[in-house]
């Protein structure tokens, strides 16, 4: 992690500029044929011509790059501005780049190797949740960067899944919040976890509060880095489908994990494959789709594909010997959750039965239950 | 000159003694109340002397000073009107003093001398140690349950001045109002599927266990909730009594005629205040709606709506069963053991139950449960999810028991718990020696597996084992075997995903 004691003149009105509160195109205005520097002199005067009506220029006084710049330094976090030699080459090549760029970890990481977007939704099911960690697990293993957003549900399942693999690849957050926003404990966990093995990135300053359209425009950065999207679960209108929009307009692959059609929370990735997109049932279909994408590429590395990832079916696990109670209610179980009224109905057994069978099969791997709602575990 | 007859005034909801002495003398007319009167008792001056006046007995124009003591108690309420009156016409020797000795007096006076009705009479004249207490007609069947024979009714000051007086008898008390045939309670055989929430219930009532329902809009959480008084067995008349006292001190008139043989069932809205659910208030502290529901069922409809101060007062009660009112004029204990019953959706959009098909933001669904605290989460031994019932059950599903059979089951339940020295299970302690029945080993591994994985904690471990119990009991069981503690285990699944929002 680069710890810098104080930011070098560009990088301070680099970050002052990004303080402004201005959107990402009309920052890049900004930067448009101007020097930092020379940017924040003009429209502190007036007379920058992406700031006509000198809407910014209040803002841009000594205060506000003291602020942000302390604000830098004392959440660790490092500027990059767009066209110097320290702005990630992969990034700066995308048309719609964030003018500056904060970041902790390593950015470096980004260079060279196929870069693979998870992304999906908050409010995710079992089901979701164990595919967006598989996938996290399996692309790591191979030598390929997770691109996620760091939200709970999906993104944090898939950087968990990656984070979990020992000299896995490195993995890269995009926050859609300044660095130091308040979030949960675990996402906070996360983010610190991400910074030291991988990167994590964000275009809003740090001391800076974000806005909710942030989260939209950050999909695009995400869109940017990565070779291939695969959306696990996605709501019939969820947050993921501007990720999928702007990587269509990129010219990225953009592959879908199917589920069931009666989840609500797979209503949009099943959209998806309707439309055309790539269905993935494992490691090995992302695999695919990442090397044809590459194979144009010779600067990055193919990713590697350990024998053990062949696609097994997970049943060839010898089950355990079920009583008749435990696989009357296993039958009654289903890939979509049911509450325990449910279970107890479909099985004819008294719920004291039921509740037995449970636990057991519960201990077996053979249902996943939570907050009173049982199915059958993914996979 | 001087009088001093016996009343009492109210305080929550036990009575406290209070001696009126009056005093006539000569001087400049004038009348004053001193010893810590409010705003109804300075003013029972001007009933008073209208009541006198319109029963064509006389209002003496010299200077009378009434004192009420203890003079550091505040005295509240209009029941002080008839002591005033009665005082000041012995005092103006109107009537023999002889003729009220052990003779003390509660009532309202209207303006035509006529006597009316005070809340919580019951508890005025517990209170009261005198001979003989008169008290208005309209209540003195329920001061009769108390105070029995020593009660004196009347109906005008009129009459109780020719009874003092010897000209006339005293009346009959009205004997005690049957219950009147007490409205239908809602019935279990009107339910349709939903097997656990019946469960759920049947235990709840069995073994005094809090319960939390967390379901969808439309999953009968307010239609179960309705139906658990009437599974809850018959009060006794000790519990009758103390229901009666609390409903006839909050000034609530419709159960203190009769003598309640049911449970009480209250379902304050979310919009209640925190005086209104815990009791207190300005001028009079009253019981509020957790008292209402001694002995009966408290039922807090869309929990995570009520305000967190209201939520966190409900756990003192919890824990203690009575709730301690402490204001700067003084401190009261309101009983309250109450059954509570929580409903609530699992987050704003309603939908977030089943995993996957909530529409919420983290930001709505941590507001939504913001209200909810670990430890009032804590409190509840039940806690289910509620699916919306299938079709096929709300056309012709099965249906279950009717509230008679389950209420004959938890019955037996309760007077197996009450062998063991316990109203319920719900108060058992497993940190005695003498405690219940002890687990099979089978029962016991499984507790040490899920204490081991962290998903039970020791304060859980305990609510467990009693939930099994009361399971064990229902079902007959000789012991508490692995079943009911599966079975009870699942019955509180609910509560995980809340607790674990709750506590970020």
């Amino acid at each position: 992690m680069t710890s810098a004691t104080t930011l070098t003149d560009e990088q301070r009105y680099g970050a002052g500029l990004a303080a402004l509160g201005a959107s990402p195109g009309v920052l890049r205005k900004f930067l448009d044929g101007y020097a930092p520097g020379e940017a924040w002199e003009a429209i502190a005067r007036g007379r920058h011509r992406a700031d006509p009506d000198r809407r910014y220029r209040d803002k841009a006084v000594p205060q506000t790059l003291d602020t942000v710049e302390s604000a830098c330094l004392r959440s660790g976090v490092s500027v990059m501005v767009l066209g110097h030699a320290d702005y990630p080459p992969t990034l700066a090549a995308d048309r719609q780049a964030p003018a500056v760029l904060f970041s902790t970890g390593d950015v470096a990481v980004l260079e060279n190797r196929p870069r693979v977007a998870v992304v999906g939704t908050r409010s995710a099911t079992h089901y979701g949740l164990g595919v967006a960690a598989d996938l996290g697990r399996d692309l790591a293993r191979a030598g390929v960067v997770v691109v996620s957003g760091l939200a709970l549900g999906i993104d944090a399942a898939a950087h968990a899944g990656a984070l979990g693999v020992e000299e896995g690849a490195p993995t890269v957050g995009v926050l859609g919040t300044p660095h130091d926003a308040v979030t949960t404990r675990s996402q906070a966990a996360l983010r610190d976890a991400l910074g030291a093995r991988g990167a994590v990135l964000s275009e809003i300053p740090p001391g800076v509060h974000s806005a909710r359209w942030w989260f939209a425009v950050r999909n695009r950065v995400m869109a940017a880095l990565a070779h291939v999207v695969v959306v696990v679960e996605c709501h019939h209108r969820g947050g993921s489908l501007h990720t999928v929009a702007a990587a269509l307009a990129r010219g990225v692959t953009v592959t879908a994990v199917p589920g069931s059609v009666r989840s609500r929370a797979s209503a949009g990735t099943n959209r998806l494959l309707v439309e055309g997109a790539v269905p993935v049932r494992d490691v090995d279909d992302v695999l695919t789709a990442v090397e044809l994408c590459v194979v144009t590429r010779p600067h990055i590395t193919p990713p590697s594909r350990p024998r053990s990832l062949s696609r097994s079916p997970g049943s060839c696990r010898r089950p355990p010997p079920l009583t008749a109670a435990q696989s009357r209610v296993q039958r009654a179980l289903d890939h979509d959750p049911a509450t325990l009224e449910s279970v107890v109905r479909r099985s004819g057994l008294a719920l004291g039965e039921v509740a037995l069978a449970l636990e057991a099969l519960a201990d077996a791997g053979l249902a996943v239950g939570a907050q009173g709602w049982w199915s059958r575990p993914s996979g | 000159m001087l009088a001093c007859i016996p009343s009492a005034t109210l305080y929550g909801v036990d009575g406290r003694p209070v001696s009126v002495e009056v005093h006539v003398s000569a001087g400049l007319p004038g009348f004053t109340i001193v010893g810590l009167p409010d705003a109804a008792v300075r003013e029972s001056r001007d009933r008073v002397r209208a009541a006198l006046l319109s029963s064509h007995l006389s209002w003496p124009s010299r200077r009378v000073t009434v004192n009420l003591a203890p003079s550091g108690v505040r005295k509240s309420g209009a029941g002080l009107d008839l002591p005033i009156a009665i005082g000041l016409l012995v005092a103006a020797d109107v009537v023999p003093s002889r003729c009220v000795e052990g003779t003390a007096f509660v009532g309202e006076l209207g303006l035509d001398g006529s006597l009316r009705s005070v809340p919580g009479v019951a508890s005025l004249v517990a209170a009261i140690d005198a001979e003989q207490i008169v008290v208005p007609a309209a209540v003195s069947a329920e001061a009769a349950l108390v105070a029995g024979e020593r009660v004196r009714p009347a109906s005008t000051v009129a009459e109780v001045v020719a009874a003092l007086q010897g000209r006339c008898p005293w009346a009959e008390t009205a004997p005690l109002e049957a219950p009147k045939a007490e409205t239908k309670e809602p019935d279990l055989l009107e339910v349709r599927g939903q097997l656990v929430a019946r469960r759920a219930l049947e235990i709840a009532a069995a073994g005094g266990h809090h319960l939390l329902f967390v379901g969808a809009p439309g999953s009968g959480k307010t239609m179960l909730a309705t139906r658990l008084p009437g599974i809850l067995p018959d009060l006794t008349r000790d519990e009758s009594l103390e229901v009666l006292r609390i409903h006839s001190a909050a000034g609530s008139t419709a159960l203190s005629a009769a003598l309640a043989r049911r449970p009480p069932f209250r379902a304050p809205h979310h919009g209640a205040t925190e005086v209104a659910i815990v009791g207190g208030g300005t001028s009079w502290l009253r019981p509020g709606e957790i008292s209402l529901a001694h002995a009966g069922v408290l039922f807090l409809d869309e929990l995570g709506e009520f305000p967190a101060p209201v939520l966190d007062a409900l756990r003192q009660p919890l824990e203690e069963h009575v709730i301690r009112v402490r204001r700067a004029r003084g401190a009261i204990d309101f009983p309250a053991r109450f059954l509570l019953v929580g409903a609530m959706n699992p987050c704003p959009c309603g939908e977030g139950g089943l995993p996957g098909a909530c529409r919420c933001s983290d930001v709505m669904r941590r507001r939504y449960l913001r209200r909810l605290s670990a430890p009032l989460l804590d409190r509840f031994d039940l806690a289910i999810s509620l699916g919306r019932p299938d079709v096929e059950d709300l056309l012709d599903g099965p249906p279950g028991d009717s509230s008679a059979v389950v209420a004959a089951r938890v019955h037996r339940a309760r007077a197996l718990a009450h062998d063991r020295g316990v109203r319920c299970n719900s108060e058992l302690r497993f940190d005695t020696a003498d405690g219940p029945s002890t687990l099979s080993a089978d029962a016991a591994a499984l507790l040490e597996r899920r204490l081991r994985s962290g998903t039970l904690s020791a304060r859980g471990l305990h609510r467990v084992r009693r939930v099994a119990q009361t399971i064990a009991d229902l079902d007959g069981a000789p012991g508490v075997d692995e079943r009911q503690v599966a079975e009870a285990l699942q019955l509180r699944s609910a509560r995980s995903t809340l607790m674990a929002e709750v506590g970020q």
